[in-house]
């Protein structure tokens, strides 16, 4: 059954229920179901076709629920984009997805960093949809008397593909504007569920055991689960979380918008394998070669990137992707992670392409050259750095060069740290040797 | 006590307009975690989630303000 399908359906046995909650906002399913009927027909009135895809921007709302299933409902293709997205940007995503003919089990195409490390419109099918959602129901067990909060940017898989399970089973979503009022979170643990779930990147995850640990372990009986992933999370910070909510499920999970949510570890075990990421979830298969590269196959892969072949070629071969994770199976079959190829920086589960921060400071007045390297923050992990070469007599002056890359950028790709330099390291042949900044 | 304050925090968070009245707006929460570790560290207080409030980070004046009950409590 699809999203809106299942929509329908609980509109019909429990019209009254709350399907999401955002701030003091709230819509039942009888009422969802209405609002996205009467979207799609205005859509479709608006000249929206069937297998046409529609640009929007992700707003952190009730809103964006409704017309990422009338879109659907339309018979149309949704491109949620990043909210705080630049109009040019914006532009050109529009123009380069409405030049293009779809398939027509296409519904959904998500912009991502990902793999390949360049900015693609990944492709995803109905059928995929439907197999990452069935995938999270049978290992994660989403029930109908759960409330699942949604922090994250609803453009991103790991939040927007939440809310597919959720819905699904009849549950409810609460969708919150970010984690940075860590009193909003917590005040949705007063709301009348009897059970409470979550997805949080590892950061996030620290930001709430560093500044609320007590009050997180006082939701210990209320808490059914917390899923992480996106980005490694430390042995410390499991055991941590674990010794905060003893009786929960603690799921690390492998996923990308490439390949959907395929493995899962609850590492609520006692064991709290960092690195582990369990075994292959029902509609998955995932298989690690001898040389550690992870391939993943199965319905929740991606059908290619939009307009690019032939990065499609170089990471879909045989209906199976060759993603950059590297890894291994132990002894009892369980696999781990331990490492990603490329220079993508993975900032707080948003994957990064240095090259793209360096050709937005790169324009900037002062700066001769430029390198965007990993640093370290004390509390959120890996945050960007930008090492610059200044034009002679130019100072220093971080905050007109992050402006500069903030006006051309998202929010996520402005370096944290600036540090001049006398020269950046390149390669024989002129490259930036990235490997060198990785030592 | 605003000045070294406002230094510390535009050294730290360079991207972000500091003198907007919607500062908590302009903030992610990785500003917001900058922020905490930076006037713990630098004032010896305690802050947590519960001072992380729109309210609190309305404006540096109001940031400045919190750090003062802090202290003198």
């Amino acid at each position: 059954m699809t999203l809106e399908e299942s929509i329908k359906y609980h509109a019909q046995m429990t019209p009254d229920k709350p399907a999401a909650v955002c701030g003091k906002d709230s819509i039942t399913y009888s009422e969802l179901w209405k609002a996205i009927e009467s979207k799609a027909q205005a859509l479709a009135d608006e000249g929206l076709m069937p297998d046409r895809p529609y640009v929007f921007r992700a707003t952190q709302d009730l809103e964006f629920l409704k017309i990422y299933c009338a879109i659907h409902h339309a018979g149309a293709i949704a491109v949620p984009l990043e909210n705080k997205v630049n109009d040019e940007t914006f532009n050109a995503i529009k123009t380069e997805v409405e030049s293009c003919e779809f398939a027509s089990d296409i519904v959904d195409i998500l912009y991502t960093t990902g793999t390949t490390g360049k900015s693609k419109g990944v492709m995803l099918s109905e059928t995929a949809l439907v197999s990452c959602a069935d995938n999270f129901i049978a290992d994660l067990h989403f029930s109908p008397d759960l409330l699942f909060i949604i922090s994250g940017p609803l453009n991103h898989i790991a939040s927007l593909f939440k809310m597919h399970p959720v819905l699904t089973v009849g549950g409810t979503v609460c969708i919150l504007d970010g984690l940075k009022d860590m009193n909003a979170f917590f005040e949705v643990f007063n709301l009348p569920f009897k059970k409470f779930a979550t997805f949080m990147v590892p950061a996030s995850l620290r930001l709430i055991m560093q500044f609320s640990y007590d009050k997180l372990c006082s939701l210990a009986d209320k808490i059914d689960f917390i899923e992480t992933g996106a980005a490694p999370i430390t042995q410390h910070d499991m055991e941590q979380l674990s010794h905060a909510l003893p009786h929960s499920r603690l799921y690390n999970t492998l996923g990308g918008t490439e390949i959907g949510a395929v493995c899962t570890y609850d590492f609520n075990d006692g064991k709290h394998m960092e690195g582990c990421i369990g075994r292959p979830m029902k509609n998955s298969t995932v298989e690690v070669t001898p040389e550690g590269n992870i391939i993943v196959s199965g319905l929740t892969i991606m059908s290619g990137y939009v307009a690019d072949e032939e990065n499609t070629k170089k990471v879909l071969k045989d209906g199976k992707i060759y993603s950059a994770d590297l890894g291994y199976v132990d002894e009892n079959g369980l696999i781990h992670l331990k490492g990603r190829l490329g220079d993508v920086i993975n900032v707080g589960g948003f994957k990064v392409d240095p090259s793209e921060v360096e050709n937005a400071a790169s324009s900037h007045e002062s700066v001769k050259d430029c390198i965007c390297i990993a640093g370290t923050h004390p509390v959120i992990g890996t945050v960007l750095k930008l090492l610059v070469v200044l034009k002679d007599g130019k100072e220093l002056d971080k905050k007109s060069i992050a402006v500069h890359i903030k006006s051309r950028l998202e929010p996520h790709k402005v370096p944290t740290y600036y540090e001049a330099v006398e020269s950046i390291q390149r390669t024989y042949n002129g490259k930036l040797d990235r490997k060198y900044y990785k030592k | 006590m605003k000045q070294h304050i406002y230094s510390l925090l535009s050294e730290a968070l360079p991207a972000t307009d500091l003198e907007s009245d919607f500062l908590f707006s302009e903030l992610d929460s990785l500003g917001i975690v900058t922020i905490l570790v930076i006037l713990s560290k630098e004032y010896g207080i305690s802050l947590d989630a519960t001072d992380v409030t729109p309210r609190n980070f309305k404006t540096i004046d109001t940031i400045v303000e919190m750090v003062e009950r802090k202290l003198n409590k």
